[in-house]
């Protein structure tokens, strides 16, 4: 809290003023009982006179003592004393200081900036209250205010670093480069005597070149690098020949760049950026090797292979530019010499460069010839290679037809894997990974699970176990096993991976909701999830501050970049599509929200094994609350509220709001920027837009979609929904936006041509497609079809020269199964009989007993002796 | 890459809850019926004998922690041994209850390393000093038999029906004396 700056005919008497200069300190020092004892010694001597206003200054006494309530625990009474205090006096600045202290407390950043603005319009050089406004402007992105603000700082106190840095970055953020180098420069003008080796300074002059390199000043931001690296004041080495290298590169001094880049590999020999560095400097691009430069490029991976021998990375990259014959020499020593090492992620680690069949066709052939190689006897076991590379040469083998689509045969060879050595875990985690690919999720979550018992205290196994068991729709099951790991104490497992943030475990439980049909639970989680991102934004909050005080400023930036795109996660992207996904099915049918929900079709011990869940849990939260009850004590409880009941338990709430829409806006809104090149976003964005009438937004959704890939799918379906919607419209609406969505809508599909016909052409140039197939029956029945037509082109996708799929097939028998199509049961047997070995296509009662399959013991060996022989001897 | 083979790594941990597997109480805490850690897994695979949970328990026990092993070859585990000791005549010996490796990873003196550990830490085994190491062969196996006569062992006699349930019935004694000398002898592997 600032001295408090009152105006004398406001102010306190003496002994009341030094009580409540006591009372901040207090509250600095969090001697929270005194302080309330102090506030209250105050108030008693001048009570705040009902409704009029007080001539002395109680009102700030109210709302410091409702600060310290609220530290107390005692949160309400805390903030209603707060509010009081503002409502008393509007121009006190500690009044709407404290006010902003509890708004920020409440992760409300706009409202508590605000407040700060207030409490500065009474106080304009109060240095905490600035200071908090620019951590807030910082939050909030407002950067011309932060400009503003860290300006105030650094003009009232210019001997402070931080404020310097303060204001270089907030320039910098605002797009200010030139000002902030000039910040920087008088800044550094202003030091004087600075001791070697002082970190923090080291770090502001790397900012600074770092400054200087974005602006373009590279012969600047290099003679300043090199003029404080050899005056030790950049004591950063790594960083040092990390900028040298990259600036020499924009300089075009070749020559020294390289002998940099070159000796920067020599400390890491697996950076992918520093080859890359390398062989920009030399024009170049890893990415894009043209049949000029391939030779130059292998010629040098070649080098680094003999100077750095104990570096995967040359001989790695080697792989991805070389061709032909060269290729095959490179790729056998490669692959030899991981299996024999035997490097478990051999397979993932090559599987790029099956993007070029001829590779791929290489690679197999290669470790063909390796494992009959070794399957062939030796003369003697002792000369012969260890069993281990023929056991990890099966391994790649199995991952390398799966990848290809030959399951049948990857299972072949996992099980030889297996009799040869069964207690390798990777063999039986690949066999599920098979499993699942063939469609069978129940035999994929038990292969995990055998995978698991392995070894109890893997928690990658477990945790692969949980989600392997969440894709099988065995949810109370994945808690069980998930819960070996979590907190004890926590109420389940499930809510103590809700609080570490486990993306995965969140997404997994939502899609399988989702899955079973509980879309109030499943829109519960992807809630959840939107809540793990907003936490994961705030916490950016504390940096603001923290990081000019120890000036890690570039990292800092870093961060603020990272901040801006966080929503882009492919978590959080598919969290945000599958929710609105499910908001613009309630909109379209409302009657989902009051049905039923799938507790209806638990069985009895499913029902009984969640009441026993919930008592448990009940009890557990129950026994919790008890020591919480006192409230008198000196303990800190913070300023942020306690995390509230959860007050809607089974989604339902959510299930049943009226605004589904809104929100589903609401959840895409970051995509639209930070996705651009992801289609289903902006499928989801379409399919909002138009339902909340925001014609043009639709349009501009479409017309992304079909940059991206006209073909898609799904994008013909809107296309011929966007369509019919405008041209159905009563009337056109209001220019300037109605023209603009007409001409769009003739933009997208042509004018001349009818919605039929455009529908059964896009059939015709994609017959093969099962998913094309499918879009072309969702847009028969769009247009008004007759169902029996719908039906009709649907089971196109049975035809014999339809590429199979096991997911199309299930999306195809979802779709039937919405417009309650009387064939989708023939759709699902004929799908079952073509995909022999996959289990989705079972019907519910062969799922029920397929799920507890899941959990049958494996088929022991013929069982010989029950006890062992040593217990009849002695 | 470099053509030289590095040798193949050998190593022995310790037997734990979590490498064993569920005992079957903790079956039904979490819904799986597989019991299978990796100790029995191999102990599956290389016996025609189910153990008794009993034996699961023993193996558990501190005391024994040098005695039972899992034997890893280039870090997958391929092996174990497991042993007790008795009292014998009024004398403390180690008893084999069993040792074995898998069928592709044999004849490459793993069964020697494990047989050297066993004999080197029973040597310098105190409270109580342990005189003799000892193990039953069934008759049908001289392969194994050769192989502990080779590292020491002596045969004491048959003990005729010690095998209740496997045919041939009857099982070798096999014993080696433990001496002060086998504490110090070189990795015969």
């Amino acid at each position: 809290m600032p001295p408090a700056g009152i105006p004398a005919k406001r102010a306190l008497p003496s002994k009341e003023a030094s009580l409540f200069k006591e009372l901040l300190n207090l509250y600095e020092t969090r001697q929270l009982k005194k302080g309330l004892k102090t506030a209250d010694q105050i108030l008693k001597k001048f009570p705040e006179h009902g409704g009029i206003k007080p001539l002395l200054h109680s009102e700030k006494t109210i709302c410091m003592k409702g600060l310290v309530l609220t530290h107390m625990g005692r949160r309400e009474e805390g903030i209603e004393l707060v509010k009081k205090g503002v409502r008393l006096d509007l121009t006190s600045h500690i009044c709407w200081h404290v006010f902003g202290l509890i708004q920020k407390g409440e992760k409300n950043y706009e409202e508590a900036l605000k407040s700060y603005t207030q409490a500065l319009r009474f106080d304009k050089e109060n240095l905490n209250i600035l200071r908090d406004a620019a951590h807030l402007q910082t939050q909030l992105r407002q950067y011309d205010g932060l400009v503003e603000t860290r300006h105030t700082l650094l003009r009232l106190r210019p001997n402070l670093r931080q404020n310097w840095i303060g204001l270089a970055t907030a320039y910098h953020l605002n797009d200010n480069l030139t000002e902030a180098k000039k910040v920087l420069e008088h800044y550094e003008m202003t030091l004087k005597n600075i001791p070697d080796y002082d970190v923090e300074h080291s770090e502001v002059l790397l900012y600074h070149v770092r400054v200087l390199e974005d602006l373009g000043e590279f012969s600047e931001a290099l003679s300043l690098l090199d003029v404080n690296a050899k005056n030790r004041a950049i004591i950063d080495r790594v960083a040092i020949m990390e900028f040298r290298a990259r600036l020499l590169s924009k300089l075009g001094s070749t020559d020294d760049a390289e002998h940099t880049w070159q000796a920067l590999l020599e400390q890491n020999a697996d950076s992918y950026d520093y080859y890359k560095g390398f062989f920009t400097n030399r024009g170049i691009d890893l990415n894009h090797i043209t049949d000029e430069n391939r030779v130059q490029t292998l010629q040098a991976f070649r080098e680094f292979t003999t100077q750095l021998p104990r570096a995967a990375t040359p001989r790695r990259l080697a792989l991805s530019v070389s061709t032909g014959d060269e290729f095959k020499e490179l790729a056998e020593s490669y692959l030899v010499a991981g299996l024999k090492k035997g490097i478990p992620s051999l397979f993932a680690d090559i599987k790029s460069l099956y993007d070029d069949p001829q590779k791929l066709e290489v690679i197999e052939s290669i470790v063909e010839t390796h494992r009959g190689e070794l399957a062939a006897p030796t003369p003697t076991p002792e000369s012969a290679e260890p069993p281990t590379t023929y056991l990890w040469t099966l391994y790649f083998l199995a991952q390398h037809y799966s990848h290809i689509g030959q399951h049948t045969r990857s299972l072949g060879l996992l099980e030889e894997a297996l009799n040869h050595t069964p207690t390798l875990p990777e063999l039986h985690m690949l066999q599920a990974r098979v499993l699942k690919r063939l469609g069978d999720p129940f035999g994929a979550a038990r292969c995990m699970d055998e995978a698991r018992v392995l070894d109890l205290q893997d928690r990658f196994l477990n945790t692969k176990c949980g989600k392997y068991r969440l894709r099988a729709g065995m949810q109370e099951e994945a808690q069980e096993v998930l819960g070996l790991f979590t907190k004890k104490d926590a109420q389940s497992p499930g809510a103590d991976l809700e609080d570490m943030q486990s993306a995965l475990f969140i997404l997994e439980d939502a899609d399988s909701y989702r899955r079973s049909g509980n879309l109030a639970m499943a829109l519960k989680r992807y809630a959840a999830l939107q809540k793990v991102y907003s936490e994961m934004e705030d916490d950016q909050y504390d940096f603001h501050g923290y990081s000019m005080r120890k000036s890690t400023i570039n990292i800092y930036m870093n961060m603020i970049s990272w901040g801006d795109r966080l929503r882009s996660h492919p978590g959080f992207v598919h969290a945000a599509i599958a929710a609105s996904e499910i908001f613009v099915q309630l909109h379209d049918d409302p009657t989902i929200a009051t049905r039923p929900s799938s507790t209806a079709n638990m069985t009895d011990a499913e029902k009984k094994a969640k009441k026993k869940a919930k008592k448990a849990a009940a009890q557990k939260v129950e026994a919790k609350k008890a020591p919480a009850a006192s409230t008198n004590s000196n303990e800190d409880k913070g300023i942020e509220p306690p995390s509230t009941k959860d007050e809607d338990a089974d989604g339902m709430k959510l299930l049943q709001c009226t605004d589904p829409l809104e929100r589903a806006a609401k959840f895409l809104s970051p995509l639209a920027s930070l996705t651009k090149d992801n289609i289903k976003a902006w499928i989801a964005i379409y399919d909002v837009a138009i339902r909340r009438k925001k014609y043009l937004q639709a349009a501009q959704a479409l017309k992304r979609a079909r940059q991206l890939d006209s073909e898609y799918s799904p994008l013909h379906v809107r296309l011929i929904h966007f369509r019919k919607t405008v041209s159905s419209l009563p009337q056109e609406p209001p220019a300037p936006v109605g023209p603009v969505v007409t001409a769009a809508a003739a933009d997208l599909v042509p004018a001349d041509l009818s919605l039929e016909t455009y529908n059964s052409q896009y059939l015709q140039k994609h017959s093969t497609s099962p998913r094309a197939i499918l879009a072309s029956a969702q847009a028969l029945h769009i247009l008004g079809a007759p169902v029996e037509e719908v039906e009709s082109t649907t089971f196109g996708v049975l035809n014999p020269e339809v590429e199979r799929d096991i997911r199309s097939a299930m999306e195809v028998l979802a779709f039937l199964k919405s417009i309650k199509s009387t064939r989708s049961e023939e759709f699902r047997t004929a799908c079952d009989a073509k995909f022999e070995l996959s289990t989705v296509f079972k019907s519910t009662e062969e799922i029920t007993a397929l799920r507890k399959s899941a959990f049958a013991p494996p088929v022991d060996p013929p069982e010989a002796n029950g006890d062992a022989e040593r217990e009849t001897a002695s | 890459m470099s053509s030289t083979r590095l040798p193949p790594r050998v190593s022995f941990a310790s037997l734990t809850p979590n490498n064993l597997g569920n005992c079957q109480k903790n079956v039904h805490k979490i819904q799986t019926h597989l019991a299978t850690g990796t100790v029995r897994k191999l102990n599956s695979v290389l016996f025609p004998i189910k153990y008794s949970e009993k034996f699961y328990n023993d193996i558990l026990q501190p005391e024994l922690e040098d005695f039972c092993k899992l034997v890893y070859y280039n870090d997958v585990p391929v092996g174990t041994f497991c042993c007790r000791i008795e009292t014998s005549g009024g004398q403390m010996k180690l008893y084999v209850m069993t040792m074995g490796v898998l069928a592709p990873y044999r004849s490459r003196g793993l069964g020697s390393q494990c047989l050297d550990h066993i004999i080197r830490t029973a040597a310098a085994h105190q409270n109580p000093h342990l005189s003799a190491i000892f193990l039953h062969v069934q008759i049908s196996n001289p392969a194994a038999k050769t192989f502990y006569e080779r590292n020491g062992f002596k045969e004491l006699g048959v003990f005729e029906n010690y095998y209740k349930k496997l045919v041939p019935h009857d099982a070798w004694i096999l014993e080696k004396e433990v001496t002060a000398g086998d504490v110090g002898e070189i990795d015969a592997a």
